[in-house]
């Protein structure tokens, strides 16, 4: 059995990358399971999917903590610690990383078990759909075409059975269409070595003790800690304040759901990129025009 | 007649200081998270809030908080029990003495629509009844959101959601009108009752200066364009709220003195469907073919609302 296991961010379309996948596993003749993993979080928030491809019927059900081909849609991920996308892997695990990158580099940065496979898809995205993420197709693209084992005209398909569900439909199918061909025709399929299926075994039930509600439920005593979590990695776009143009009229800060944009003490916005989660509202409205919206990517950290 | 502060001119007149620190895990780009950091800015840091189930769980996760004051999280259905009894405990506390009028909290509730509109409506109604000392803030985008946006009652005619998928015996997505929970409070004669959008900080600090010097059941309505959702990018929240109000979709309005007063009238109101189109919960409405029926039938609604007041 191939175990694929997805991780991207929400809203990058990570959960139908899986199903293209395993859509388009089962047209090529195979047994295939997909679902996806995400707390209460939500859009830019760190998910994960999965995919079983087999020629026998799948059993496993659950996550898959040692895949056998992992798809990493978002680079930022890698130095997340709640993502931790390469936990599980080893040296026989392939590697699929969304960049621009060069391996090697990344391999050593990232401190990576393996030399990764990598693709600039967000570019491929950028230009086929005039959109600055992963998307799904492009994703599931790259996933179906290293396993070796689906035909382009079954991803295809795939790919119009997966859209079509969620309304997507005449121009901006073709166009993911043809992203999906351009995707596939850029990567070779690798070799894949699957891992044992072991045997299955039942767990123990756990019987849980009933305890004083305080010392069971959860109690926060301490005041505003939630600036420790840090969503700054969530960002795909960077705004900068062009402080030249800039006239201080407070819109960025009034607009900003987050409250990262502060007044200093000079009447100047500064944004908190420790806590900015990209949603570019501040860009979109500055009366003046004077916040760029950058790559945040351009921004990551050098190698070691 | 009540006299009321309306402080607030313009954006500079804003309080500096953040009551909900950064870091939660909410969408980026949340319209509610923008109303409710805006009220919190005018309420300060003795507020009390009890929180329904919904998007808005995500503000606390255990073991972290973004509040200065407390945080109790609730059912979808008793947000108003739970404000009730921590109201008559802090009475008590007040009776006995043991605190003083400065220390006292703002009992605040924080609930999404469905919680508003269908699962707490009940409780809310008698909580009205009893005169409960409150302000109820609902983040209103017009479906149950934090479980991957099905119908609630304040979905809008002509929306897709994951329950009304659009199919051909049900071109329209939901078929049943949004509940006028502005209408359902005003029933029972609450003595203040707003309608508040994000796009509009100066509106929102007025109305709730206004409020908080009152005693009794307040509400507060706030649209909450929901990027994930409502399917629109992000950076889009504000474009969206501002045309919610600048098509009349959403009146800007508020109820004091038994009286209903518009506080922002679009002097020109645009059609209706320069907000749908942006949307991709509206977008069946005109990909692959235009529904003149179901849009005109939407404007028709909002031509007929605004009659009675221009």
């Amino acid at each position: 059995m191939l175990r694929v296991r997805s991780h991207g961010r929400g809203g990058q379309g990570i959960k139908t990358a899986s199903q293209i996948m395993g859509t388009a596993a089962f047209l090529s003749g195979y047994q295939s399971q997909d679902f996806p993993l995400y707390g209460a979080e939500r859009r830019g928030a760190p998910i994960v999917a999965f995919t079983r491809v087999s020629q026998k019927t799948i059993l496993e059900r659950g996550p898959i903590s040692l895949p056998d081909l992992l798809l990493i849609g978002d680079e930022t991920l890698l130095e997340d610690p709640q993502a931790a996308p390469i936990c599980g892997s080893d040296e026989q695990t392939v590697l699929f990383i969304n960049s621009e990158k060069d391996p090697q580099i990344l391999k050593g940065s990232f401190n990576l078990p393996s030399l990764p496979v990598t693709c600039g898809l967000t570019k491929l995205c950028l230009q086929y759909l005039n959109d600055g993420m992963v998307r799904s197709t492009a994703l599931g693209a790259a996933g179906a075409r290293l396993t070796g084992r689906i035909s382009l005209e079954d991803l295809l398909e795939s790919v119009e059975i997966e859209l079509d569900v969620m309304g997507i439909a005449g121009q901006p199918l073709q166009s993911n269409l043809d992203l999906v061909r351009e995707v596939f025709g850029a990567l070779n399929p690798v070799t894949i070595k699957e891992r044992e299926e072991s045997a299955l075994s039942p767990s123990k039930l756990m019987v849980l003790e009933q305890k004083e509600v305080q010392d069971a439920a959860p109690i926060i005593t301490a005041t505003r800690n939630m600036v420790q979590r840090k969503t700054g990695n969530w960002r795909i776009h960077r705004p900068e304040i062009d402080y030249e143009d800039c006239n201080n009229c407070m819109i960025c800060y009034a607009r900003c759901p987050e409250g990262v944009i502060e007044m200093d003490p000079e009447g100047k916005p500064v944004i908190d990129y420790d806590h900015c989660k990209g949603c570019m509202i501040c860009a979109q409205e500055c009366p003046k025009h004077s916040i760029k919206t950058l790559w945040e990517m351009d921004y990551e950290l050098e190698p070691q | 007649m009540i006299q009321i502060p309306s402080h607030y001119k313009k954006v500079t007149d804003l309080h500096p200081r953040e009551e909900i620190a950064p870091g939660s895990a909410l969408c980026a780009g949340c319209g509610g998270l923008e109303g409710l950091r805006l009220a919190l800015k005018e309420l300060g840091e003795n507020v009390f809030i009890s929180n329904a189930a919904g998007c808005f769980t995500l503000l606390s996760v255990y073991p972290f908080t973004p509040f200065r004051g407390s945080w109790l999280y609730t059912t979808m259905g008793a947000p108003v029990p739970a404000a009730q009894g921590v109201r008559d405990a802090l009475d008590i506390q007040r009776d006995q003495g043991e605190l003083t009028e400065e220390d006292d909290f703002q009992v605040m509730v924080v609930a999404g629509d469905g919680s508003s509109a269908d699962m707490g409506l009940s409780p809310t109604s008698a909580a009205i009844h009893r005169n409960l000392d409150f302000i109820y803030f609902c983040y209103d985008n017009e479906a149950y959101g934090n479980t991957g946006f099905q119908l609630s009652g304040a979905s809008p005619y002509g929306s897709r959601t994951q329950t009304t998928p659009v199919t051909k015996d049900h071109p329209a997505g939901a078929e049943m009108r949004k509940k006028d929970l502005f209408e359902i409070w005003k029933s029972q004669n609450p003595p203040y009752i707003a309608t508040v959008s994000p796009r509009e900080p100066i509106d929102l600090s007025n109305k709730f200066a206004k409020a908080k010097i009152l005693k009794g059941p307040r509400l507060f309505i706030c649209l909450s364009p929901c990027p994930p959702g409502w399917g629109f990018d992000p950076r889009d929240t504000h474009v969206i709220a501002k045309l919610a109000v600048d098509t009349g979709i959403f009146p800007l309005k508020e109820y004091v003195d038994g009286q209903v007063v518009h506080t922002r009238v679009p002097r020109k109101r645009i059609p209706v469907e320069k907000y749908l189109e942006r949307q991709k919960r509206f977008r069946h409405l005109f990909v692959p073919k235009r529904q003149d029926e179901i849009i005109q039938k939407i404007q028709d609604g909002v031509d007929h609302y605004w009659e009675h007041y221009s």
